[in-house]
């Protein structure tokens, strides 16, 4: 084994150490877990798998429709649709959910009606009925960008030919849809779809909001009402082995159906005209997803900025944007070059071992961020009793926590680019004998900019958003905007805190931007 | 006092900093009124205090995997379950002090001086002026009654106040009683638990439902809103201290415990003779509309306009004792 292989093992083996002591309690009997089992884990697994379906099927139709739409056909407005439809990844959940908290005070008078009308037990069961239905809308406008970006991608890169041969032979444009688009780009679909989902999943603070248990708020509860860790880490398996699952179906979907890249002629990218009839629908369609997922929780967040009074005589709020800035470009840059290095490993090398372990260090995006939390205090706690250092309290500790949580999300894209334009070069360059440095830096490096900048950008994007691990493991008086926020709303100072939701927003912005400018330059 | 006097006085602060030391607070606590009795502790001590926030349980778990190294010197809670478990799981020390001892209650501290309370929550039954009448109101256990069938709010039971509630009801009427009223109480609710304190005072107010059992300082924050819309709600609601004619309402403690790990010992039992002197209670309890130690003495205008009430009497360390058997209840009878 050279040292490449065995660096890789060695970093991918780190991260995989707080989620190997998560699983590892998978077998432990609690006293509880009885208890767990025969009242709640039901009802914990059917809403969770409620949620889950709900979000996927209603984020797929969204992301999927405006990327076809907006990279596909040509119409006036597509431009500034492109990218401002990536916006609502701006908005963390826990925000969009309070921005919408009173959205069902204003169905109370319906309520109350069909209360005295109808009956208690009927109202409550429109009203459940009701809450899962805002929640999945909820989740679906602001996440449905993952789906929307892979799509994009995707389309940009290979939908080109197809569209072109397609129009050539008189294929109307649904029957396009239909038959070229859908099947061609169901691996990015779900690509994207997995990553909603698993932000789905991490989601604690909207549905504990809106009363839904799913198996997250049971995690908490076991934790915090019951004291079992063993019990809260049992569920915590449970999840895992949830999302194992979704990302062992992509692979197969993957694996069994490969895509030859047939890219078109640069810059000259076919477009489906929209007759002039359409066009209003199509525009709508599109705008749609922007104005719930961005313009409405958006303008909410300025009207209360209006409202708030900030006492800017301690502009901590300076110094709180620095540190969201500073942590979040240090964590990004470190997982990207650890996401890529690996990468480049697994494929210039072909190593089975590391090709083992680093899916086994991508799993932590699936769990909750307060329980990767328990993960690093665990080793953190090993490691204190056997070298007497600790590792959290520091901003290293706090950055190795969001790799471990966030390397899937630096992956995703630099795995499937480099499978796709980097493959072949790097096995002719080991048959040459040129040195995998020389791969590495001179090959690999400049023709994945694109994918790597993208991956950094999403990072930053994810980490700026991050709430539980930072909450837990931060350093003493250490604040970001997301940890701001939230204090500030629990305090119920909706008004206070709107000025570092906007913050997080305006800072994500820029990143956006880059991300649509990039993606769309890959043509 | 003039600049160069002033500069001088940061020169030597700076250089005794070493001295004095500095004192590291873990907190679930996330008021403002903590930021101003942390900042004048400073200002009078020259101590500096540095303060992590966040949840109770996770705090503990962090000190417990930090052990003997953590920094921590003070952890402070928004209840007394949690200052239990942070005592059973060893992570704090006893502290012997006569201030404290003094200004404590007996019953709002540890009997082994693991811990003290630092201010006061009561958990009472709001009511809407226009629909109910006093003299229908008076225990929690009435609440149990049919005839609040669908007139009922409360939150989720994943909340700590809730299982506290709870709790101390299985102390003082067996766990058979207990879920028998919880199960009850679960069939009176108007609708299913969500939402927070605030949340159901609103839907009192917008008339889904007549009562809802909520914790006082939430409708002291909605009556001191800067929002109208949180002030008209206050405005419909009045406060009722259920069991006044047995054992009292139903209370618990914010408190805090010196950490089995502090280096700064000294600094930290100073810190927490400070939180309960009289005239800081004042500010620390006040201005979140929580009760001061000495709850009974309160005499801001809110307080008064609510009345004085008895309170449950309940060693508080029973709410940590019996607070798995309440989660367990609450799941077996289906209260979200």
């Amino acid at each position: 084994m050279n040292s490449w292989n065995f660096l890789s093992i060695l970093i991918a083996l780190m991260i995989f150490l707080p989620i190997f002591l998560i699983i590892y309690n998978f077998n432990i009997e609690s006293d509880n877990w009885v208890h767990i089992r025969e009242n709640l884990l039901g009802k914990y697994i059917f809403s969770t798998l409620c949620i889950v379906l709900g979000v996927s099927v209603l984020s797929t139709i969204i992301g999927v429709g405006s990327a076809w739409y907006v990279t596909c056909h040509d119409f006036r407005g597509r431009k500034t649709l492109e990218w401002i439809l990536i916006l609502p990844m701006t908005i963390p959940t826990y925000i969009a959910a309070y921005a919408y908290y009173d959205i069902l005070e204003l169905l109370n008078p319906f309520f109350n009606w069909f209360r005295i009308n109808i009956g208690i037990n009927e109202t409550m069961m429109v009203e459940s009925f009701l809450i899962y239905l805002i929640v999945i809308i909820l989740f679906s406008f602001v996440l449905y960008p993952y789906v929307y970006l892979s799509v994009r991608a995707s389309l940009l890169l290979s939908g080109n030919r197809l569209i072109e041969s397609a129009i050539t032979l008189g294929l109307p444009s649904n029957k396009i849809f239909k038959k070229l688009i859908l099947p061609s780009t169901k691996p990015a679909i779900i690509a994207g779809l997995s990553l909603v989902i698993m932000e789905t999943l991490n989601d604690y603070a909207a549905v504990e909001y809106f009363g839904i248990s799913t198996l997250t708020i049971g995690i908490f509860r076991s934790w915090f009402g019951m004291y079992d860790m063993a019990s809260a880490l049992k569920l915590s398996s449970y999840l895992i082995l949830f999302v194992f699952s979704i990302l062992i179906t992509e692979k197969i979907i993957r694996g069994k159906e490969r895509y030859n890249n047939i890219n078109g002629s640069q810059n000259t990218f076919s477009k489906i005209p929209v007759k002039n009839k359409k066009i209003f629908l199509v525009f709508i369609l599109c705008f749609t997803p922007f104005i719930f997922g961005f313009l409405i929780p958006f303008v909410r967040l300025l009207t209360w900025l209006l409202y708030s009074s900030f006492n800017f005589e301690d502009m901590n709020i300076v110094q709180i944007s620095f540190n969201t800035i500073f942590i979040s470009l240090i964590a990004s840059l470190s997982i990207v070059c650890i996401a890529f290095t690996i990468n480049f490993v697994k494929n210039y090398f072909n190593n089975r071992i590391v090709r083992k372990i680093s899916e086994l260090a991508i799993l932590g995006y699936s769990i909750p961020g307060a329980i990767i939390a328990i993960g690093i205090l665990k080793l953190n706690s090993h490691i204190n009793t056997s070298f007497n250092i600790l590792i959290i309290g520091s901003v290293f500790g706090l950055v190795f926590a969001y790799g471990v949580r966030f390397l899937a999300v630096a992956w995703q894209p630099i795995q499937s680019s480099m499978k796709k334009q980097c493959a072949s070069i790097n096995h002719a360059s080991r048959v040459l004998s040129a040195s995998s440095t020389t791969s590495l830096f001179k090959i690999n490096l400049p023709i994945l900019r694109k994918p790597l900048l993208i991956a950094a950008l999403i990072v930053f994007i994810d980490v700026a958003k991050e709430l539980p691990l930072t909450l837990i493991l931060r350093p003493f008086n250490f604040d970001t905007l997301a940890t701001y926020t939230y204090d500030l709303i629990n305090q119920a100072q909706f008004f206070q805190s709107s000025l570092p939701s906007l913050l997080i927003i305006a800072i994500s912005f820029p990143a956006i931007y880059f991300i649509n400018r990039t993606t769309r330059n890959e043509l | 006092m003039n600049k160069k006097h002033f500069k001088n006085l940061v020169v030597l602060q700076f250089f005794f900093s070493f001295l004095i030391g500095e004192l590291n607070i873990y907190t679930h606590r996330h008021y403002e009124s903590d930021k101003i009795l942390f900042k004048s502790f400073t200002n009078r001590t020259g101590i500096k205090i540095n303060v992590i926030k966040g949840s109770a349980d996770q705090l503990i778990q962090r000190l417990k995997s930090e052990g003997k190294d953590s920094p921590a010197d003070v952890l402070i809670s928004v209840d007394a379950g949690r200052l239990v478990r942070a005592k059973n799981l060893g992570l704090l020390q006893p502290v012997f002090s006569d201030v404290l001892d003094q200004n404590v209650p007996q019953s709002m501290r540890d009997s082994e001086n693991y811990w003290f309370g630092l201010s006061v929550r009561a958990r009472v039954i709001v009511y809407a002026k226009d629909r109910v009448e006093e003299k229908e109101l008076s225990t929690y256990e009435d609440l149990a009654d049919p005839k609040w069938k669908g007139r009922l709010v409360i939150r989720s039971s994943n909340n700590i106040y809730n299982q506290s509630l709870l709790a101390s009801i299985i102390e003082h009427n067996g766990k058979r009683k207990a879920t028998k009223w919880a199960r009850s109480v679960k069939r009176n609710m108007a609708r299913k638990p969500r939402g927070n304190d605030r949340d159901q005072a609103r839907a009192v107010a917008n008339g889904v439902a007549d009562l809802a059992v909520i914790n006082t300082y939430y409708l002291g924050l909605l009556a001191n809103s800067p929002k109208k819309e949180d002030r008209e709600v206050a405005s419909k609601l009045k406060v009722f201290f259920p069991n006044q004619d047995n054992r009292g309402t139903h209370i618990n403690v914010s408190g805090a415990g010196l950490t089995a790990s502090s280096k700064n010992k000294k600094e930290a039992i100073m810190f927490l003779e400070y939180l309960t002197k009289l005239e800081n209670q004042k500010i620390f309890a006040e201005s979140n509309f929580e009760y001061p130690l000495e709850y009974q003495n309160a005499d801001s205008e809110i307080f008064l306009e609510w009345g004085s009430f008895k309170a449950d009497k309940l060693d508080l360390s029973i709410l940590g004792k019996n607070n798995l058997e309440a989660v367990k209840i609450f799941d077996i009878v289906g209260w979200e």
